[in-house]
């Protein structure tokens, strides 16, 4: 026996290769248009909970789920040629609208089968439906459902609400504070903040004199800074054992784990009073929006219903790592799924109040040279 | 007959080459276009202008990059001076015993990197295992050490110790017993014997070990976020961030390339001056 290769082996396995080779491509994504419905998405849509009675009413349909864990990651998908895979994209409204419509990434909904779902919302998305679910040209493109204010959270039993709610971000600058707090490196959303700590509107152009501030506020606070952390479980531990009083951004979506599993003393708080029309706070509200597949599935449009129902619109706000509340518990039958502790988790006594102190999560005029000078500060 | 087979070899391999440049080469090609678009550019169908590589000095990405490759050579130094005794005890004294230590480091491996940087939090962390228990014990009390540089570098040696300790092991393991102890029999101080014999011979085993844990480390992120706390911003976080919320892609790419050339002429550099085959076991 020799090693030498035969014309025939040689066709043999050139033959298996190209087999292989053509076998590769073929999966359930290419299939037809109601057997398929796959969703990119935060944490909660791709839960058991949420997908399990999806599938059971539809047991002919391959339905799949991917959680992301930011929205730029989610995005970079469709822009790298996966609109072809995903049928619904779930993410914060200003990416939808700002990123995703303008690129044609998403396409409009139908209006005259969304808007009555609007009615049965919570007054801040019922009337008039909320504002920024729809694109400057009038189309609907995405319903919204979670969202929560998004500012700082403390330990209430070493600050009060009362104090952190009326000294605001101003708790950040005080010299008493150094060392006592964490910054949760969110970093999109710390640049928002530190605007706001800097008494700046974030969503308007940030230019002259005011970048110097935004630069004194940023080394303030991460000077000031005991630890830094993108982990928001081990943000919650430090604050709990007392390594720290509070931490620079979060909020319900951040304190509600901790909440649920009994430290109520973790508090999102949002200041009484701020540098943009008296507010200071901040609040994020996804969207889902369908994505414009070329090969689209009928199913995507009845995802957005399903999750509309009491049942799911719960499981949406309850489902493994965080708690939020749901643009859906203006419906008194989705209110009667949530119990005590639940609603105490997601902070829903303060909720409306946190929600008229805070402005939409919206795209930073200035970012660019924000970011920059907000990375330099934060690597000094 | 000899050329035929040497064609037949040729066109049996060509499928598998091909498959090997398209997933290797590819996407490396594609980084290299991107990284010379404009910024903020989502398509290689623009006039290239460069002016994504001007960043890395005007907005101090050097520092990110000077960071991450000190670390990784502070890493790799420390752990070449931890694993040699360790390997040299696997390959040459502890016969089945180093099977044993073999396996348990390897078993290390299997739970994911971020669970076992996030252990080492909870055992580090203020109230966490050691301080707690001290503080609950004796009343005394430290400052955590974590969110610092040396943490960060404990991290690095602590991740990629079976990407160093393996091929010394390995490289020692080449090292002929009688070479040693004609060495010694012809007088040789045992500082003789470890520079002029051991170390050379075990060339290729240093070598490997090193650039492997080196390349690694200067492109490694997790330690840097989970147990610094981002003290110092890692040049692959750099990446990251450009990549995601800066939607900009030429920037991502023309940072991923100045540390793909840095660690790529390395590596070669350093493979080319080993003999590779004699690690492998295919050829003395």
């Amino acid at each position: 026996m020799t090693n030498k290769l035969s014309r025939r082996q040689f066709i043999g396995r050139t033959a298996a290769l190209a087999g292989l080779a053509a076998a590769g491509p073929i999966s359930p994504a290419f299939a037809g248009r109601t057997d398929r419905m796959n969703i990119l998405c935060w944490e909660g849509y791709n839960s058991d909970q949420v997908l399990g009675p999806f599938r059971k009413a539809h047991p002919a349909a391959t339905v799949r789920a991917e959680s992301g864990t930011s929205d730029p990651d989610m995005i970079n998908k469709l822009r790298a040629g996966e609109t072809s895979v995903w049928d619904l994209i779930n993410v914060n409204q200003p990416w939808a609208r700002d990123q995703l419509y303008p690129e044609k990434l998403i396409k409009p909904l139908n209006k005259e089968r969304f808007l009555p779902y609007f009615e049965k919302m919570l007054p801040d998305f019922s009337t008039p439906p909320y504002r920024l679910a729809f694109a400057d040209d009038g189309n609907l493109i995405g319903m919204p459902q979670r969202y929560g204010p998004f500012s700082f959270v403390v330990n209430t039993d070493v600050i009060s609400r009362e104090m952190a709610e009326d000294q605001g971000w101003n708790l950040f600058l005080d010299p008493a504070m150094k060392d006592r707090f964490g910054v949760l490196t969110y970093d999109n959303w710390n640049v928002i903040h530190m605007c706001l700590t800097a008494g700046l509107n974030p969503f308007a152009p940030v230019e002259g004199a005011d970048v110097e501030k935004f630069r004194e506020t940023a080394k303030t606070i991460f000077g000031g800074s005991k630890l830094l952390t993108d982990d928001l479980v081990a943000m919650n531990t430090a604050l709990i054992n007392g390594e720290i009083d509070a931490y620079f951004t979060g909020g319900t979506y951040t304190a509600s784990p901790a909440r649920f599993d009994g430290a109520t003393n973790v508090r999102g708080i949002t200041p009484k009073s701020g540098p943009v029309d008296g507010k200071g706070g901040c609040v994020w509200i996804e969207l889902t929006s369908a994505v414009n597949n070329p090969d689209p599935s009928d199913l995507a449009e009845e995802f957005l219903e399903f999750v509309q129902t009491p049942e799911i619109a719960k499981a949406v706000a309850f489902t493994e790592g965080t708690y939020n509340p749901v643009a859906q518990m203006g419906n008194p039958e989705v209110m009667a799924q949530f119990d005590k502790d639940e609603l105490d988790a997601i902070q829903m006594d303060s909720l409306e109040e946190e929600m008229a102190r805070s402005l939409d999560y919206s795209v930073v005029a200035s970012y660019d040279t924000l970011i920059d000078i907000y990375t330099q500060e934060r690597r000094s | 007959m000899n050329r035929l087979d040497g064609r037949l070899g040729f066109l049996s391999a060509l499928p598998l080459v091909l498959v090997l440049l398209l997933s290797f080469l590819a996407p490396m090609a594609v980084v290299a276009l991107f990284s010379v678009m404009p910024q903020k550019v989502f398509s290689i169908a623009n006039m290239p202008d460069f002016s994504a590589y001007s960043l890395f000095f005007s907005q101090g990405y050097y520092k990110s990059l000077l960071w991450s490759l000190g670390m990784a050579l502070t890493a790799t130094i420390i752990l070449l001076l931890i694993c040699w005794p360790l390997a040299y005890a696997m390959a040459k004294v502890f016969g089945r015993f180093g099977l044993v230590l073999t396996v348990a480091v390897v078993m290390s491996l299997f739970v994911s990197e971020n669970i076992r940087l996030f252990g080492w939090v909870l055992t580090l962390m203020k109230g966490g295992l050691i301080e707690g228990h001290l503080r609950a014990w004796t009343g005394l009390s430290f400052e955590s050490p974590l969110y610092d540089v040396p943490i960060i570098i404990f991290g690095l040696v602590y991740v990629y110790l079976p990407f160093m300790l393996f091929p010394l092991a390995q490289g020692i393991a080449m090292v002929p017993d009688d070479t040693r102890q004609a060495a010694y029999d012809l007088g040789a101080s045992r500082s003789q014997v470890l520079w002029q014999i051991e170390v050379p011979l075990a060339a290729p085993g240093i070598v490997v070990g090193s650039l492997l844990t080196f390349v690694l480390a200067a492109g490694a992120l997790a330690e840097s976020k989970i147990l610094g706390g981002q003290a110092v911003i890692a040049i692959a976080d750099d990446i990251e961030t450009a990549f995601t919320f800066g939607q900009n892609w030429p920037l991502g790419s023309a940072l991923s390339m100045i540390l793909i050339v840095i660690i790529g002429g390395l590596a070669l550099f350093g493979v080319s001056k080993v003999d590779l085959d004699a690690i492998m076991g295919r050829k003395r």
